[in-house]
């Protein structure tokens, strides 16, 4: 009998070590090794002073802002929902900007969803600076690569490409709708959002990408916005940002999260930032002017459209909020079956809420948004 | 060893399923060959591109094959492999030979795993041949937006046959870990269907999103990793990690039953 029970012992260390392997990888990737205690102060500066100018990295994005998933988990399913969407608006508005719009505005909802994976390629050592993105979507990809002032937005699903040549002095960061943004980008946002109005802390050393990280966290002082904390994982040898968390007051877990799963810092091959399209893809050129800067909250749709309107900023700090007047995005957003579905009517117009961020397009067009409630965006409108 | 292979490939099933397999790639390029005229934007990833590059074909093919016609295939042979022999009433004479068990589960397992490799190659074969017949191939658009020539093309889909071959581990040892459990070996072949499609099911529903990571069939899909450029190696290194787990666990859990086993028939 005893001989019978030994056969069976291959499996039941087989099923002890691999569980074991599963328990302890993630465990002893969380642990945290000493670094030495620095101030918020001497944190700031080591961000300040960051010399990182080339990196290559994977980053991940997970994103949990109340919005209901969109259908994007299989195949070209993102592709085909945003050309849907794009081509029903056309039908109903007849207007190729709009539909373009609103598809972009979708592609970049599909962004605020869920969890993404996009390769970041940066070599700033050259000329003004070559970035590449790739955001790995299921069977297809969505490049963002930019070589000097030449701009491509690259779309494998809907193989369509977008060559943009800026007529003003491109910014460093490209604002296509394709853009999920690093670490480094969301984490400058916020520092500059921070001044004077919020608390800054250092929480305990944290693991982030293999290296270890000091964690800054910034807690607005006003109780008027939706954002609790903003956690910046900053790494203690470079002092590039490595991780992005954002927690809606209130809230225990990040509602938003973007944070390197692997970083090298070397400086990325050249012929990354070479960009030709393939043949059998559709190339619309775009003269794009200086990108209407909309700072507050990283994470606006509206921040994708270049061509919007002047934005009004009202408000300051944390709890600003942005105004749009009345122009064809705003309709081509609201027209869209995709977005009318995320919105919900209230008086005076649609709102879409999420954790961190309102959106309240008014029954006139003009556009608010803000992390605030959204009964202070609608008293802004009435205004 | 030697004919534990032949056994399997001169069954008429065998080619019956790698025909069935092949007979894929054929149907697409000829569907796409005759409606080419209308592009709907719909459909599988890289269906479009097929007019344009046959290679695509083989991509097409796969990316169809692999969520069902690939593990049927696999479940049937995997499942067959013991409860088969038990069925037929020749698993006795084969344990009165002087072979181990330990030893004959090995050379079933790597029979069926040979006949994973010889399934996506096939279905690659297929689709490149079919391909090349009915389009034009020329330098291949990868998922990036960048070109490669014909060469490191072929290198590629040699990978993506490769990556494919090393998903099926996972789901070959499960069945036949199933095929030790019964003497029925059509109730291992649909066990083993049936618990890959369980598992693309759990896949799909982002509300267990926890467990999708440790889900056989979760990298699947992911050998378009190997079509950007630069390759992503991750999810292959992650893919052959979470399948040599399965092949472990349940590798060693069908000779716990096996070699414990009374073999009646």
């Amino acid at each position: 009998m005893s001989t019978v029970w030994k056969r069976w012992i291959p499996a039941a260390v087989a099923g002890v070590v691999v569980a074991g392997a599963a328990v302890a990888v993630p465990l002893s990737a969380g642990a945290t090794s000493g670094l030495p205690e620095k101030s918020p102060q001497e944190v700031l500066a080591l961000v300040a002073g960051s010399t990182v100018t080339a990196f290559s990295g994977t980053v991940e994005q997970t994103s949990d802002l109340g919005l209901p998933t969109l259908p994007s988990g299989t195949g070209s399913g993102s592709g085909s929902a945003s050309t849907s969407g794009a081509a029903s608006t056309s039908d109903a508005s007849g207007s190729d900007g709009s539909a373009g719009t609103a598809a972009a505005a979708s592609s970049a909802l599909d962004l605020l969803t869920g969890t993404h994976t996009a390769r970041v390629y940066v070599d700033g050592t050259t000329g003004s600076g070559n970035l590449r993105v790739q955001v790995l979507d299921r069977l297809a990809e969505r490049d963002v690569i930019k070589q000097g002032d030449t701009l491509w937005l690259y779309d494998s699903g809907k193989q369509t490409a977008v060559h943009a040549t800026p007529t003003a002095t491109p910014d460093a960061v490209p604002t296509g709708p394709e853009q999920t943004a690093t670490p480094q980008q969301l984490a400058e946002k916020f520092l500059e959002a921070a001044g004077s109005t919020t608390d800054v802390s250092v929480g305990g050393d944290v693991t982030v990408a293999g290296r270890s990280a000091y964690d800054l966290v910034l807690t607005p002082q006003s109780g008027s916005t939706l954002i609790g904390a903003v956690s910046i994982a900053v790494d203690s040898e470079t002092g590039l940002p490595l991780r992005v968390e954002v927690t809606a007051a209130g809230a225990s877990n990040p509602a938003f999260s973007s944070s390197f799963t692997s970083l090298d810092l070397s400086t990325p091959s050249a012929d990354l930032f070479s960009f030709t399209p393939p043949a059998g893809t559709t190339v619309t050129e775009k003269a794009v002017e200086k990108p209407s800067a909309a700072s507050g909250g990283a994470t606006e749709p509206s921040h994708s459209e270049s061509d919007a309107p002047k934005p009004v900023m009202t408000g300051s700090g944390w709890s600003s909020i942005v105004e749009l007047p009345a122009g064809s995005e705003s309709s081509a957003l609201t027209s869209s079956p995709l977005l009318a579905q995320l919105t919900t009517p209230v008086s005076g117009g649609h709102l879409l809420s999420t954790t961190l961020l309102n959106v309240f397009v008014a029954d006139d067009g003009r556009m608010f948004a803000g992390s605030v409630s959204a009964e202070a965006l609608e008293a802004a409108a009435a205004q | 060893m030697g004919s534990e292979l032949a056994v399997l490939f001169r069954r008429r099933r065998t080619w019956v399923m790698l025909l069935a397999l092949a007979l894929i790639p054929v149907l697409v390029a000829v569907a796409v060959r005759i409606s080419s005229a209308g592009s709907s934007g719909r459909g599988p990833a890289f269906i479009e591109q097929i007019s344009q590059n046959g290679l695509f074909v083989a991509l097409v093919a796969l990316t169809i094959c692999i969520p069902l016609f690939l593990p049927l295939t696999v479940g049937v042979v995997a499942g067959d492999t013991i409860s088969g022999e038990a069925n037929l009433g020749t698993l006795r004479y084969l344990l009165v030979s002087p072979v181990g068990r330990a030893r004959l589960l090995l050379v079933k397992f790597v029979a069926a795993m040979a006949f994973c490799l010889a399934a996506t190659v096939v279905i690659v074969l297929a689709g490149v041949l079919i391909g090349a017949a009915l389009f034009p191939v020329g330098p291949v658009t990868l998922l990036s937006g960048d070109t490669i020539g014909s060469g490191e093309a072929a290198l590629r889909a040699l990978l993506i046959a490769g990556y494919v071959t090393v998903s099926l581990l996972g789901l070959t040892a499960i069945g036949l870990f199933i095929s030790t459990l019964t003497d029925i070996p059509v109730g291992a072949m649909a066990a083993t269907v049936v618990i890959s499609i369980v598992s693309q099911v759990l896949d799909s529903l982002p509300q267990l999103s926890a467990l999708h990571p440790w889900l056989f069939s979760h990298y699947w899909l992911d050998f378009a990793d190997l079509l950007r450029q630069p390759i992503e190696w991750s999810s292959f290194g992650t893919n052959t990690l979470l399948q040599l787990a399965y092949l472990a666990v349940f590798g060693t859990l069908a000779y716990g039953r096996f070699a414990s086993k009374d073999v009646l028939s």
